[in-house]
């Protein structure tokens, strides 16, 4: 990693963290919820509510991109397997 | 002078040695094909479907043949000693405790799809979407209908025992009446049922477990009905009745399945109750 000024950058570098609720090394179901608290989330609050982007980043960072790609074409067609009402 | 001829003069032990016989061989190719023809239908192999129709009959016929030859050996020739009733009254016992392993075996894919469901039918049971029966209502009567005809049964045995014969036939036809009932009311349920044994892991495991059941229930039912034609024909005599005790034992192992069967797939993966 190099100590240039460019290499400087605003990201700030965290992981999911340890979820009680999913002691386990299979993290499917912790992925899942997430995805599904945060589209409740952002039904119950609007898109713009910022405590909301908690279960973003958490799904975006636990979830294979082709499950999150799969979860939102779901959400399109309506198919989904679980509710979005809060 | 004794002209009555005694077991013991020509046969130094209690135990029937069977005469050659056609069925063992016959009933092993018969399920031979109906097995492989099974396979042959559900993977849309041509002539499957029919080859299937030929092993159900080729099994069914053989073993009309086989137990009929039973009974000629038993209640005609007489070979069934005390020694041969308790040999087979084990076999039948591990024959039941084999089919209770069946059963086991799709409760285990049932508990195992229940109890942390997938994320694809939305980590929930039963599934969003899947409009589950009404445990209270003909589930419930079904479950009475079973007790009862269980119930039927031990009354029709124990009248039998005391060699009440008139009690012993009466009883026997509220059972099989009762299961008659059970099975045409769990047919009306399939046609009206709002899922399909297509629709996710609910419906496979819900047909699958109270299917197989329902076979049971059927093949019990054909062997009470066998057991109670004999009753008719004076086969059976108040301390000589294996055959009917196997029905009977039979019969109560079909009931305490549809036992679990109630608590487990009806009453606690309910959409009311969860």
């Amino acid at each position: 990693m190099s100590d240039t000024a460019e290499a400087q950058s605003n990201y700030l570098l965290q992981t999911a963290g340890f979820d009680a609720r999913f002691p386990n090394t299979n993290q499917t179901k912790r992925c899942f919820q997430n995805y599904v608290d945060y589209n409740r989330c952002i039904n119950a609050k609007g898109e713009d509510f910022a405590p909301c982007k908690q279960f973003l980043k958490a799904y975006h960072s636990l979830c294979p991109n082709a499950w999150i790609e799969k979860f939102d074409e779901q959400k399109e067609n309506g198919t989904f397997p679980a509710s979005f009402e809060p | 002078m004794n002209i009555n001829l005694n077991r013991s003069q020509f046969q130094a032990h209690p135990y029937h040695l069977v005469d050659p016989s056609p069925w063992p061989i016959s009933m092993s190719f018969a399920l031979l094909i109906m097995a492989i023809s099974a396979v042959m239908y559900m993977q849309g192999f041509p002539f499957g479907g029919y080859l299937l129709n030929l092993g159900t009959i080729l099994v069914a016929t053989g073993m009309s043949l086989w137990f009929r030859d039973v009974v000629v050996e038993s209640t005609y020739l007489g070979h069934h000693t005390e020694q041969v009733k308790r040999g087979i009254t084990l076999g039948i016992a591990l024959f039941i405790v084999s089919e209770l392993m069946a059963f086991v075996s799709i409760f285990w894919a049932y508990f195992h799809s229940s109890l942390t469901p997938a994320i694809e039918i939305g980590g929930t049971w039963p599934p969003l979407g899947i409009n589950t029966l009404d445990p209270l209502a003909i589930p419930l009567l079904n479950t009475i209908l079973l007790l009862s005809s269980g119930a039927f049964i031990t009354f029709a045995h124990h009248a039998l025992i005391k060699g009440n014969r008139r009690s012993a036939i009466l009883g026997s036809i509220l059972t099989i009446i009762f299961a008659v009932l059970f099975t045409a009311l769990q047919y009306y349920e399939y046609a009206e049922a709002g899922f399909t044994i297509a629709d996710s892991i609910f419906g496979t495991v819900f047909y699958c477990s109270t299917g197989l059941h329902g076979f049971h229930v059927i093949v019990g039912t054909l062997f009470i009905g066998v057991q109670f034609y004999r009753l008719l024909q004076h086969h059976i005599t108040k301390s000589h009745h294996i055959g009917m005790e196997g029905a009977i034992a039979y019969w109560h192992f079909v009931d305490v399945v549809w036992l679990f069967l109630y608590a487990f797939v009806y009453l606690w993966a309910s959409s009311g109750l969860l």
